[in-house]
């Protein structure tokens, strides 16, 4: 019984600690909570970016948010050529009203990274702690960015539009890494690319609704230096994703590659 | 003078935000306004745009068929638009910018809606709600 006695001061001890640390704890918690825009937030806590983000324009009161500019778009000689013909092709043809064909003009989708800004569309992201799903209105595009899987070498994975994407938090910013991009998509300003690109993004909060995407690609094969561009988006609380299903398309494209419009009873 | 020019801002606009849309608006007459009135036949509420058929009477009794190319739903409610705004059998009066080798083609730069009220095609185009 004595025992017992003199283990009860003990267990009262071991509580008291217990409540100073649990105070501690919410002390940090609450601090972590208000902080993380003035110190930068740990990994362990990161930002949450679950929202609907709209493209930023860049004037009035979101001026100073503006992205900086992008970086040069520098391309081996053997793709510099026949990329600036094509330009000045699809320029030419644009400037006569008869548009050379896209992928978009035919509803294909657009992929990684052009999908993070189609005209005014906003994109949705959807945070999950193993999962971050980017989702693009135009077309509904759907990206996936594994929080806890490392990426897999860029010889296995079947080459598409979103190809693989793994993401981690380094501070406050969450970092993805895409591969696995084919060669027939789209790439950024119409860039040629190999099954080599890899598309580094780094998505950080500049304020509560303000989100910049700094999107960095790499090519081996076709550029020269790496390029990067940044994407600023305006948060848009009550937003509802609006469906986009690409099943009345009037465009098509004619034998000479020109996209035309279908009239309804001609 | 100054809807014309106008109307050239809001396409200078309408380019801006477009770097990456579903296809270049080149095809269409950005110079040019042509106001059509008439019944429509069908509102398409859908992707990748939306369209307003519409039978357009001429000063000889003939029918003449247009179709309006407009933008995409997320767009157009954006300026006011739902997917009820026009119906088959309303009379409205619309606004084109002719497409430039379809004579039956046009892109929307407002349309005046059977209760009197006049909507853009999206924002930057046209009169907004």
């Amino acid at each position: 019984m004595e025992e017992s006695s003199e283990m009860v001061p003990d267990a009262d001890r071991r509580n008291s600690r217990a409540m100073d640390l649990k105070k501690l704890l919410h002390a940090a918690l609450a601090l972590s909570a208000i902080l993380p825009f003035a110190t930068g937030q740990s990994s362990k806590n990161p930002p949450d970016l679950t929202g609907v983000w709209s493209p930023l324009r860049a004037t009035g009161e979101y001026a100073k948010f503006a992205p900086p500019a992008a970086g040069p778009l520098v391309l081996k000689p053997e793709y510099s050529k026949p990329y600036e013909a094509r330009r000045a092709m699809e320029a030419e043809a644009s400037k006569r009203g008869e548009p050379l064909a896209t992928g978009g003009a035919q509803c294909i989708p657009y992929g990684v990274p052009t999908m993070m800004r189609i005209a005014s569309y906003p994109v949705e992201i959807l945070q999950m702690p193993k999962q971050i799903t980017i989702i693009g209105e135009a077309f509904s595009e759907v990206r996936r960015v594994f929080m806890d899987k490392p990426q897999a070498p860029v010889d296995d994975v079947a080459p598409g539009y979103y190809g693989r994407s793994a993401g981690h938090w380094d501070g406050d910013t969450l970092v993805v890494d895409t591969i696995g991009i084919k060669p027939s998509v789209n790439g950024y300003l119409g860039m040629p690319h190999s099954e080599k690109m890899r598309v580094t993004e780094r998505l950080k909060l500049l304020a509560p609704d303000v989100l910049h995407d700094q999107i960095t690609i790499e090519d081996p094969v076709v550029l020269e230096k790496p390029v990067t561009y940044t994407l600023a988006f305006r948060r848009l609380p009550d937003y509802e994703m609006v469906e986009f299903v690409c099943d009345n398309n009037r465009e098509y494209v004619d034998e000479k590659g020109i996209v035309r419009m279908r009239v309804k009873g001609q | 003078m100054k809807p014309r020019l106008l109307n050239v801002l809001a396409l200078a606009m309408l380019l801006a935000i477009s770097a990456q849309a579903h296809h270049s608006f080149t095809m269409f007459d950005m110079t040019k306004q042509v106001t059509i009135v008439g019944t429509v036949t069908g509102f398409e509420w859908t992707n990748p745009h939306c369209y307003i058929e519409i039978d357009v009477p001429n000063e000889s009794g003939a029918t003449k068929h247009f179709s309006i190319e407009m933008g995409s739903p997320s767009i157009l409610q954006q300026g006011g638009w739902k997917f009820s705004s026009l119906k088959k059998g309303d009379k409205a009066t619309l606004i084109i910018n002719p497409h430039k080798s379809e004579p039956g083609g046009g892109f929307l730069f407002s349309a005046t809606l059977p209760d009197g009220r006049i909507l853009g095609n999206g924002p930057g185009r046209g009169p907004q709600k």
